[in-house]
């Protein structure tokens, strides 16, 4: 059984337990999609359940017209944004998240080419995207690094064409100076720390 | 931050490997849907949401909007007929206290 097209039938005549197929042959794609919004593994299983469980209540909604995996991207990239509109409501209460060294020398680094790995990287834009809209922030995300295209991002967020231009171009002047007022930030921890 | 580091950033950021999914997860997404059918509706999307779409065509309305509403105003001016600014005063006088009856 290779087809989705073959699978998702089953599925709609009854067969409940092939929808595991269906999962296990997307988790990946769902997961990679989801942990660019949260860093918390659990949460992203939550997040990630939460996707095809609406995909299978949708399930009659999907015609076949574009790939299985286009459309519950679609919904996981929805599930995303509510997560980042709740999350943005808690954000003050919950605190900031403290960034590690090495993102830290690098921001700081005049040297571009310093080492900095995925995941300090990744750390470093999620601080800094907790100052974008939840919306901006998909945009800028999808756009950059999902390297998608604004068509894809508008399917896949439902704005205009104008508007995701507009938001990304929007959230990239945000990141930056988010970005640097984390270096300000720091750079002004170090010179107090003498008289402390 | 220059573009050229923000551009480094995001590569970076590109290449970080995904969490694995743990070896019971389709079966949890099966317990959860057992008690459902498929197909139902899914939720609807809040006003805020709807208007978070519009943008930023609702806020070019707006100056569209207010723009007509200068060219107008100045319009009627020119053309030595009441504009809306004059409108608007002859409202406050009517249905407004004037300014005598504010005199002590």
């Amino acid at each position: 059984m290779n087809d989705d097209a073959e699978l998702l039938e089953r599925i709609r005549n009854g067969a409940t337990d092939d929808f595991a197929e269906v999962v296990r042959r997307h988790q990946g794609r769902v997961y990679a999609i989801l942990h660019r919004y949260e860093r918390d593994a659990h949460k992203i299983e939550d997040l990630a359940q939460e996707t095809f469980v609406k995909a299978w209540r949708a399930l009659d909604q999907f015609d076949g017209r574009a790939p299985f995996d286009h459309w519950l991207s679609k919904i996981a990239v929805r599930v995303a944004l509510d997560h980042l509109r709740r999350e943005k409501r808690r954000q003050n209460e919950i605190g900031l998240p403290e960034l590690g060294d090495d993102a830290l020398d690098w921001l700081r680094s005049g040297d571009e080419q310093s080492e900095l790995d995925g995941r300090a990287a990744a750390e470093l834009l999620d601080l800094a995207m907790r100052e974008l809209s939840p919306l901006d922030r998909v945009v800028i995300t999808m756009q950059e690094i999902e390297g998608r295209s604004v068509k894809e991002i508008c399917e896949a967020t439902g704005a205009s064409g104008v508007a995701v231009r507009v938001r990304a171009l929007r959230a990239r002047g945000r990141l930056r100076r988010a970005l640097e007022k984390l270096m300000k930030g720091e750079h002004e921890q170090t010179e107090i720390e003498p008289a402390v | 931050m220059s573009k050229r580091k923000l551009n480094l950033l995001f590569e970076r950021a590109r290449n970080e490997p995904a969490p694995v999914p743990p070896e019971e997860f389709a079966a949890g997404v099966l317990h959860a849907i057992r008690h459902e059918p498929p197909g139902a509706v899914m939720e609807a999307p809040s006003i805020f949401d709807r208007l978070d779409l519009l943008f930023p065509r609702i806020a070019l309305g707006a100056v569209a909007v207010i723009i007509l509403c200068a060219v107008l105003d100045f319009g009627l001016t020119a053309a030595g007929m009441p504009g809306l600014h004059d409108g608007l005063s002859q409202i406050s006088a009517q249905w407004l206290l004037t300014p005598d009856e504010f005199q002590l």
